[in-house]
């Protein structure tokens, strides 16, 4: 535990020694707040259809826009950079389990994806200040968040297995955003299919629908069900390809 | 029984690196892996600190073995991987902070095990320094440093002293041997007199094989199996080369005319040193003698022999020879 606790730190402490946290968070902060400027416009303008969080979150480009990109730079380097370094070697000829090594590594990303969310919270906030008529509910507003958690949780368990594949980072970042680039297409199938059954089908599968029942305030246990499952797989994966490291 | 390595194999897809290697390492001892680049050294020292499983064979350290229990067996082990990786933006502290936590060792002790290992390494001046300003030589005392953090009883040092200055390879050496005393040490290296100076037993690995396992002293006198009389001399050649050869213990001599003066070389048993006999029979003949040396085979002439088959070797040296 102790051992976890260590990489974990250590790696969130990476993002914050390097470069990559204040570009991802500046671009990550500049593209909400136009996000929010949008919605202020709007919200004057009186020409809001949907509820806040909805056009905060579920029905925004800019929302899925900043996973695709920020997730696949806050995860390239996980364990493709430990292996091209040779770091590799020091961490697993130290008495440490692949497996914690790989979950401390997707613990310290996902903090600092939560890190990176956090600033958000605040809108929310300075809508209701300023508009004393609550427009902003609380409870859509807590399971938004939740969406984007559990969303995160998965792409960046993506990220670590995009990572883990190969020793150059480039090529895990291209990898992790064309997966979870096919993810959020394969999200509008259900608009666009003409065959109603794949309609149907899609929409389970549909990380669009989903963002949007959440930001409604619709928490629904199948999806919730669904993103835990495929992290947990994903990081069983990350640990069998490190693990088949070694035995190459 | 410190490390027992017994029929050790490692296939890789075109080449078998380590091919059925066999030995056995005690408690206290030094031993040096000496071999040619890509005989497979580092391989069989990745075997032993677990990174790399074997194909055949087993390896166990202090009991443990390194496939089954290896989180056990990697706390009896420090090691430092021959290429030094470490994390650049970190400070020496830092790293060695953070690599404690992850070996296990008490919170509370880090920093007690920290500044003795840094004391032991000369790092103590430069903890607050960022790891990728360091030069070579620091960086490999950091690589050291981290090594030794959880007190290993095994230290396995693959070519500890590459790419360092002379003077920063003898502080090194010195290092290596202060931690003899408390820790079993498996160093690899390509530099001959490296392993006289420091081990106390040598493997020389070739293809993938030992060659031979000895002390460096025994293994010098096994291959050459003598000492070597050097004599420049004023004399008919066709009345001293007999005469010569006459000597008690002398195998064989060689000659070379140099101008006036003939160059001999006289092949002797061990331990024999017929300097004396040499003079007295030039005194006795009235020959000129302007050169008179004994020479011992080195382990350098050893290892050219194993390991490239050469029945004879060069002149004898004691300068440094990297293959």
């Amino acid at each position: 535990m102790r051992a976890f606790y260590a990489l974990w730190k250590k790696e969130l402490q990476g993002y914050f020694l390097s470069p990559i946290a204040y570009v991802v968070l500046m671009f990550f902060l500049l593209l909400m707040g136009v996000s929010l400027w949008f919605l202020v416009d709007m919200l004057s303008g009186g020409m809001m259809a949907g509820g806040v969080m909805q056009t905060l979150f579920g029905e925004s480009i800019f929302f899925w826009v900043a996973m695709l990109i920020a997730i696949p730079v806050i995860t390239m380097r996980l364990l493709a950079e430990e292996v091209k370094l040779g770091t590799m070697e020091g961490l697993l000829t130290a008495p440490v389990a692949e497996h914690t090594v790989v979950l401390a590594k997707y613990a310290g990303a996902l903090s600092f994806f939560v890190c990176m969310w956090l600033p958000t919270a605040a809108y929310g906030f300075i809508i209701r200040y300023f508009d004393p008529d609550a427009t902003v509910d609380i409870g859509p507003m807590f399971t938004a968040y939740l969406g984007t958690l559990v969303i995160g949780a998965c792409y960046v368990a993506l990220g670590v297995l995009a990572s883990s594949l190969t020793r150059n980072q480039v090529v895990a970042a291209v990898m992790c955003f064309a997966l979870v680039g096919i993810s959020f297409f394969a999200g509008f199938i259900p608009y666009i299919s003409a065959n109603p059954s794949v309609r149907h089908v899609a929409a389970y599968f549909s990380p669009v629908i989903h963002m949007m029942d959440f930001s409604r305030g619709v928490v629904d246990t199948r999806p919730l069900i669904l993103y835990l499952t495929t992290t947990a797989a994903l990081l069983f994966a990350a640990i069998q390809v490190v693990e088949s490291g070694k035995w190459k | 029984m410190m490390v027992e390595v017994d029929h050790l194999t490692k296939c890789y897809p075109r080449k078998k690196a380590v091919d059925d290697v066999s030995f056995a390492v005690d408690s206290g001892e030094i031993v040096g892996f000496l071999g040619p680049n890509g005989a497979g050294k580092t391989t069989t020292m990745r075997m032993l600190s677990g990174y790399i499983p074997a194909s055949g064979g087993s390896i166990r350290i202090a009991g443990i073995d390194v496939l089954r229990d290896s989180l056990a067996a990697r706390r009896k082990i420090g090691y430092l991987p021959e290429n030094v990786p470490l994390y650049n933006e970190m400070r020496v502290d830092e790293f060695l902070r953070f690599k404690a936590h992850l070996k296990g060792v008490p919170p509370r002790q880090c920093r007690k095990h920290v500044e003795r290992v840094k004391e032991l390494c000369g790092l103590t001046r430069e903890g607050r320094r960022i790891i990728g300003h360091l030069s070579k030589g620091f960086r490999q005392r950091v690589g050291l440093a981290d090594a030794l953090l959880h007190s290993p009883e095994l230290l396995i040092l693959d070519e500890p002293t590459i790419g360092l200055d002379p003077s920063q390879i003898r502080s090194v050496r010195e290092l290596i041997k202060e931690l003899a005393k408390h820790h079993t040490i498996i160093l690899s290296t390509h530099i001959l007199p490296e392993v006289e100076i420091t081990c106390q037993r040598v493997l020389i690995i070739h293809e993938g094989r030992i060659a031979a396992s000895d002390t460096p002293a025994n293994l010098r006198a096994a291959i050459q199996g003598g000492t070597r009389i050097v004599a420049e001399l004023h004399a008919p050649r066709e009345k001293a080369g007999p005469l010569l050869e006459q000597l008690p213990h002398v195998r064989g001599v060689k000659s070379d005319q140099r101008e006036a003066w003939t160059h001999y070389e006289l092949e002797c048993a061990t331990d024999v040193d017929l300097r004396q006999n040499v003079f007295e029979l030039a005194v006795r003949e009235g020959w000129k003698l302007r050169e008179l040396s004994i020479k011992k085979t080195s382990l350098e002439d050893a290892f050219i022999r194993l390991t490239t088959g050469e029945p004879e070797s060069r002149e004898p040296s004691m300068d440094s020879y990297e293959v």
